[in-house]
């Protein structure tokens, strides 16, 4: 049977994953649905969502799609937005089953690009000098993890749960890579940058996808004086400086003279305790220094069908999303979207004010079209009120309960109830 | 034994540049002459503590109290090999010691009296295998100096070990004493200075050292060819290629990277009035604005040094005495050192831009030293810093351009005492009381004398120079709502009940007769150097970020990752 042109409606069913992102986009078309998975994972469920929460988000996404999904999309690599693509030996993991749906195509940012490798591919230069420092981030990040082992007592506990934390989402998930690239090539791959336009409409006939970001290099040194080389070096020194603090414990200089921690002089005292302070807050720096930039090779999707936009920015921060801003063109594109995904989990800087300020559909509770937004996030994760970097940001919810039709999945609560479904007329 | 009094210094051996700058296969060392005193193991010295604590590994290496510190003693680590030296803690040790000891006195030699640290307290405590970590910087919370090491792709490399970056820090730590507003949120200037001018310390202090100056010079040549130089490869094009790109790419690109390849980067600025105009947004951010600085500053160096090169005498025909050549540029870098130095004593102790600074410079060299005749030092810093887009904010003075213009006439020195006030703040304080409408202050603010410090300097002709330099700061604390009285604009997209703090103030240098000879001030209510530094901060986040106090660690960090600023977009 033809498949009719353009689809009639969408269900946009949101998963509850705690601290991150899943969604299950579908097209009904008048001859059959087409579905759509936007990142699966998660670095810490509610304590109320019950036992095996990934599993049975992945048992539901089978049943939704009938066993068969067209497109799943990975913005990026943190593992709150692709932990659920792992699988097991004995193939019954989340990230087996949704292997088993046979995507028709699987999309992810230029960076996860395996002709990038550093080691393996032919990319050259820049790009790839860029895509081995990602590559370090996980090194950094497994580094930091081994150090806040090695020392249990060295930070205080506020500061050692943060960095743990942004360690774990840092970490190589090298299943889920896997699993996504054994995809990408069953059916078909695309690594994307800002302004590819991947031949999609087979797989979502009547869906216009407009890719605006990451931008690849040369696209982010047309907006800005970029330093590539020595942010690469950089990575890379840190990157082995982890490496040796793991290994070297107490061996770099094997032949000196050390003093026992009893034998140390008192006077001492005070200042290897700054030193411990200062240590964890130079960890915790390098962290959210990596963190913003793996956020930042997010894929940003629009999808654009029978008048309406639907946008799905994953983690990108303002560095990603500015070279789609200065562009008037996409301004405008941007301007009437009527669903947003809002940009990591609600904090503080993915969500460009001058991206939010040009929505024209926010209006008054009941207005007719009104934004329609929604966050997959949990509050207690990430960041500080007291710094107003806490995630969900207070005044950046206020804004959208103020002047969209908001939904978050905080408001999921029990074992039995982990989506949540939104249906929009075409 | 004791050390006799009579000894002032004594030499230790040192690493010139850093490991990789080698001659013949051999890193080269330098002995360097550093103020003697009674040392305790760590070194531990009256001004430096070395405490050798990894944060990273909790490994507290042994202190040894070597002969080089007693009287009598050589250094243990002259005769021994590179491998004995880079793998010896206590060697590192005492790199870092001598290093940072030798900056401090020059500090001292230039300024004519002693040079306090950034913080309460007489001892900076040294951290030369702090962490394992591509960083090195000053805090002065933890009274500290901290380096890292990471393993490089020809051993593990130490910051501690690196000439240039130990003196830079240092410098963060003197500098923070001698105008401790300067890390104050204010203009990108501002900003931008302290690590700028802790490059430039850095790079002639490196300069100054007649070794490294040799071996870059003559790198590519024979044993026979490196007695002499050709006059040809000593023109200021070639100097630049030589002493700027030239230590970039010797310098071990591992530890320039832990700074943001500073050198590397000016030597890579031509001169361009268009870097510091308002809206060129990469010199904005405060590293790059700052090595803009430090381009201007080395290359009139170079000229200087070229200069002084075209009157030497010629050993074979169209050839100079290797010897000589490097004599002169360690000496042309050795003065322009002492007067970036003496500088910062007229420099205003708030809201400071590059053009105060080369007024500073271009005043305080000017007192000692009238002639400029042996380098014509000023009218070259004037030139290549116009280059660059700075100009001296000095506009009046017809024998000195360029330097300040003198203060108000008819000043009331009658309820004031001469003595007193070469060290007492009220004193200070009361002169400008009594002075308050002449000196052109704002009355209705907060004020405090911050410092009153007494020097001594000697001049070319020997005869001694006495000033008194004071420091005072006034503070007003408004609502944004309220700047517009004051004639001030707030930022358009601020809140009414932000919160704002204005700073003002100025230096006060008084002469041998304790006469006013200079005021370099900052007016407060200066409504538009005001609406601008809001301008500026509101745009580039402080008002947000306020709660994050600056440091050194994390402006580091931000110059090797390049973040981006982006306040105006975060919720």
């Amino acid at each position: 049977m033809p498949t009719a042109k353009k689809p009639k409606s969408i269900t946009l069913r949101t998963y509850q994953v705690g601290f991150g992102d899943c969604f299950l986009m579908t097209f009904h078309y008048t001859s059959g649905d087409k579905h759509v998975l936007i990142d699966f994972g998660s670095t810490g469920a509610p304590k109320t969502s019950g036992d095996d929460l990934m599993l049975r988000i992945a048992q539901d996404i089978q049943t939704q799609c009938a066993g068969k999904l067209h497109l799943v999309v990975a913005t990026h690599r943190h593992a709150d937005h692709i932990s659920g693509f792992a699988t097991n030996r004995a193939g019954k993991a989340p990230g087996d089953l949704i292997a088993a749906c046979k995507p028709d195509v699987v999309l992810q940012p230029w960076t996860e690009d395996p002709d990038a490798d550093p080691v393996t591919g032919t990319v050259k230069g820049d790009r790839k000098m860029f895509t081995a420092s990602l590559r370090n981030m996980h090194g950094i990040s497994q580094s930091v993890l081994t150090e806040l082992n090695q020392r249990p007592t060295a930070f205080g506990k506020t500061l050692r749960g943060e960095l743990s934390f942004l360690g774990e989402d840092n970490l190589t998930n090298k299943s889920a890579v896997e699993n996504l690239m054994e995809m990408g090539k069953a059916g078909k791959a695309f690594y994307l940058r800002c302004d590819d336009t991947p031949p999609l409409g087979s797989v979502l006939p009547g869906v216009k996808l407009h890719v605006l970001g990451p931008p690849d290099l040369k696209q982010s040194e047309a907006i800005r004086k970029m330093r590539t080389k020595d942010e690469n070096e950089y990575w890379h020194l840190q990157a082995q400086a982890g490496a040796s603090s793991a290994q070297t414990k107490g061996r770099l200089f094997p032949k000196a003279a050390i003093l026992s921690a009893a034998d140390r002089p008192p006077f001492a005292r005070w200042f290897i305790k700054r030193c411990h302070k200062l240590r964890g807050e130079q960890l915790l720096g390098i962290m959210r220094a990596l963190d913003d930039v793996m956020n930042n090779t997010s894929l940003i999707l629009l999808f654009e069908v029978g008048g309406m936009k639907l946008l799905f920015p994953g983690d990108a921060q303002i560095e990603n999303w500015s070279f789609a801003l200065s562009q008037a063109g996409k301004r405008k594109l941007l301007e009437d979207v009527n669903v947003y995904k809002v940009g990591h989990h609600g904090s503080l800087n993915a969500t460009p004010k001058s991206l939010w300020n040009k929505f024209t559909h926010k209006d008054k509770p009941g207005a007719s079209e009104r934004l329609t937004t929604v966050v997959s996030t949990m509050a207690g994760k990430h960041g500080k009120p007291a710094n107003k970097t806490e995630v969900p940001r207070g005044p950046l919810v206020d804004a959208l309960k103020a002047e969209s039709d908001f939904f978050t999945t905080q408001d999921l609560k029990g074992a039995s109830k982990f989506f949540m479904d939104l249906t929009f007329d075409l | 034994m004791k050390a006799p009094v009579s000894q002032r210094t004594r030499p230790l051996m040192i690493i010139a540049q850093d490991p990789s700058v080698r001659l013949k296969g051999k890193i080269l060392r330098a002995h360097v002459e550093v103020p003697a005193e009674e040392i305790a193991p760590g070194p531990w010295g009256y001004r430096v503590h070395v405490v050798d604590y990894d944060a990273s590994t909790d490994t507290f290496y042994k202190p040894l109290l070597n002969p080089s510190f007693q009287y009598g003693g050589g250094d243990p680590f002259d005769g021994q090999s590179d491998k004995e030296l880079l793998d010896n803690p206590n060697f590192h040790a005492q790199n870092v010691y001598a290093i940072v000891m030798r900056t401090l006195a020059r500090f001292e030699l230039a300024l004519g009296r002693r040079v306090a640290w950034g913080f309460y307290g007489h001892q900076i405590k040294i951290a030369p295998h702090a962490f394992a970590d591509a960083n090195a910087f000053y805090s002065a919370d933890d009274q500290a100096l901290l380096f890292g090491y990471f393993p490089g792709r020809q051993g593990t490399v130490f910051a501690c070990l690196s000439h240039d970056i130990v003196a830079h820090e240092t410098t963060h730590a003197l500098l923070d004493g001698l105008r401790t507003r300067y890390t104050d949120p204010s203009s990108p200037d501002q900003a931008a200075f302290h690590e700028g001018f802790a490059d430039i310390v850095a790079l002639l202090s490196v300069y100054a050292l007649p070794a490294v100056v040799s071996t870059i010079i003559n790198l590519n040549a024979t044993e026979q060819q490196a007695r002499r130089v050709a006059r040809k490869q000593l023109t200021l094009a070639k100097l630049r290629q030589s002493m700027l790109f030239g230590l970039a790419e010797e310098m071990g690109q591992e530890l320039t990277t832990t700074r943001g390849a500073a050198l590397r980067h000016s030597a890579e600025l031509p001169p361009s009035a268009s870097y510091l105009k308002p809206g060129n947004l990469e010199f904005m951010e405060p590293h790059r604005r700052g090595e803009v600085l430090v381009a201007a500053i080395l290359n009139a160096f170079l000229a200087v040094w070229a200069q002084r090169l075209k009157s030497l005498g010629e050993v074979a025909p169209g050839y100079l005495d290797c010897g000589r050549v490097v004599e002169e540029g360690a000496a042309v870098a050795d003065y322009l050192l002492t007067m970036m130095i003496r500088a910062l004593d007229y420099a205003p102790p708030v809201d400071l831009e590059f053009g105060d600074f080369l007024s500073a410079v271009l005043t305080s060299d000017w007192i000692i030293n009238p002639s400029d005749e042996k380098y014509q030092f000023r009218q070259i810093l004037k030139d290549t810093c116009a280059g660059y887009g700075i100009h001296p904010k000095g506009k009046l003075h017809s024998e000195c351009p360029g330097s300040w213009d003198p203060p108000p006439a008819h000043l009331n020195y009658d309820r004031t005492h001469f003595e007193a006030m070469q060290h007492d703040r009220d004193e200070v304080f009361r002169f400008i009381w009594e002075n308050r409408k002449l000196l052109g202050l704002d009355e209705d603010v907060y004020s405090r004398v911050l410092s009153v410090r007494p020097c001594l300097r000697i001049g070319p002709d020997g005869f001694a120079l006495r000033e008194t330099v004071a420091e005072y700061m006034q503070i007003l604390d408004l609502e944004a709502g309220e700047l517009k009285r004051q004639g001030i604009t707030a930022p358009s997209d601020m809140p009414a009940d932000q919160t704002i703090r204005l700073y003002g103030g100025g230096t006060l240098i008084f002469d041998e007769y304790g006469r006013l000879r200079y005021h370099l001030h900052k007016r407060l209510k200066d409504a538009d150097r005001q609406s601008n530094r809001l301008k500026y901060l509101w745009d580039y986040g402080y008002f947000k970020k306020g709660e994050t106090a600056f440091s050194f660690a994390n402006l580091h960090r931000q110059r090797a990752t390049g973040a981006l600023s982006s306040v105006k977009e975060e919720w």
